[in-house]
């Protein structure tokens, strides 16, 4: 499945990917302090709550790519679905929902390329799929 | 001898930014309007702040036994603080604490069985 190549770049795309990470990181750290220590009127906040399709697949995937949104600050992972492959982000300062979507999907590319040996499938779902909450089970959907 | 002195002046400033960033974290607690804004302002003082208090007091008694402690104890740091907010942001929001009015889009919404007549 992985060719010689692919294995011999990986622990160079890990690396890349902490060092993006880190930078990433310091970054919104300024961002977020930089707005509460602002007077109110001119906070530019934006927060909302946004459905982001996902292309993980395993449970480690899943739980390190919600541990590291949350763990960078202004975006905070409140849920999410696996059976639609949904992650549910708020966001501090979302200009449009595609700004956020983009910002998301870069760093769970960035993630699975150093997690995986070969990236292999990085397909997401293109179009939100309608959830609703479960009939009877109690939490329901998004648990 | 210099390099003792360098690395000592070096550890105050990563504690002084760390402390810094923790203060303004707590101002963050009274000046934001919700429970998730909050939680990500509380964000920025468990991870950076913490961890640039720990990198400060590694460089002020560097031993390669603290590098080991160090980054331990700043990994973690992180990984129960992430947790901890997740888990605090979605039983909030399980328990009807509503996002601030000036959140302008919410996708989870729709997923709440009460989300037709509680608006």
């Amino acid at each position: 499945m992985s060719s010689p190549a692919s294995l011999a770049s990986w622990p160079w795309r890990m690396v890349s990917f902490l060092l993006w990470y880190a930078k990433a990181f310091v970054l919104a750290n300024v961002y977020v302090t930089l707005d509460v220590l602002r007077p109110k009127r001119r906070m530019r906040m934006s927060p909302a709550i946004i459905a982001v399709p996902a292309a993980s697949a395993s449970d480690t995937e899943w739980t390190l790519i919600s541990c590291l949104i949350t763990l960078t600050p202004g975006t905070l992972t409140l849920s999410i679905s696996r059976e639609h492959q949904i992650l549910y982000v708020h966001g501090m300062f979302v200009d449009s929902r595609e700004a956020l979507v983009g910002e998301i999907q870069e760093m769970e590319d960035r993630m699975l390329r150093a997690l995986r040996r070969s990236p292999g499938d990085l397909t997401r779902p293109t179009r939100l799929p309608d959830v609703v909450p479960g009939e009877e089970t109690p939490g329901g959907e998004g648990r | 001898m210099e390099l003792q002195g360098i690395m000592h002046g070096a550890g105050l400033v990563f504690i002084f930014l760390g402390i810094f960033t923790i203060i303004v974290a707590g101002l963050g607690l009274f000046r934001l309007p919700d429970l998730y804004l909050r939680a990500s302002a509380v964000g920025t003082s468990a991870g950076l702040g913490v961890a640039s208090i720990v990198l400060g007091a590694l460089l002020m008694d560097f031993s390669w036994l603290n590098l080991l402690k160090a980054l331990l104890a700043i990994i973690a740091q992180l990984l129960t603080s992430a947790v901890g907010s997740m888990a605090i942001a979605r039983s909030g929001y399980l328990n009807n604490s509503r996002p601030a009015e000036i959140t302008h889009t919410d996708d989870l919404i729709k997923t709440r069985r009460d989300s037709a007549d509680s608006r």
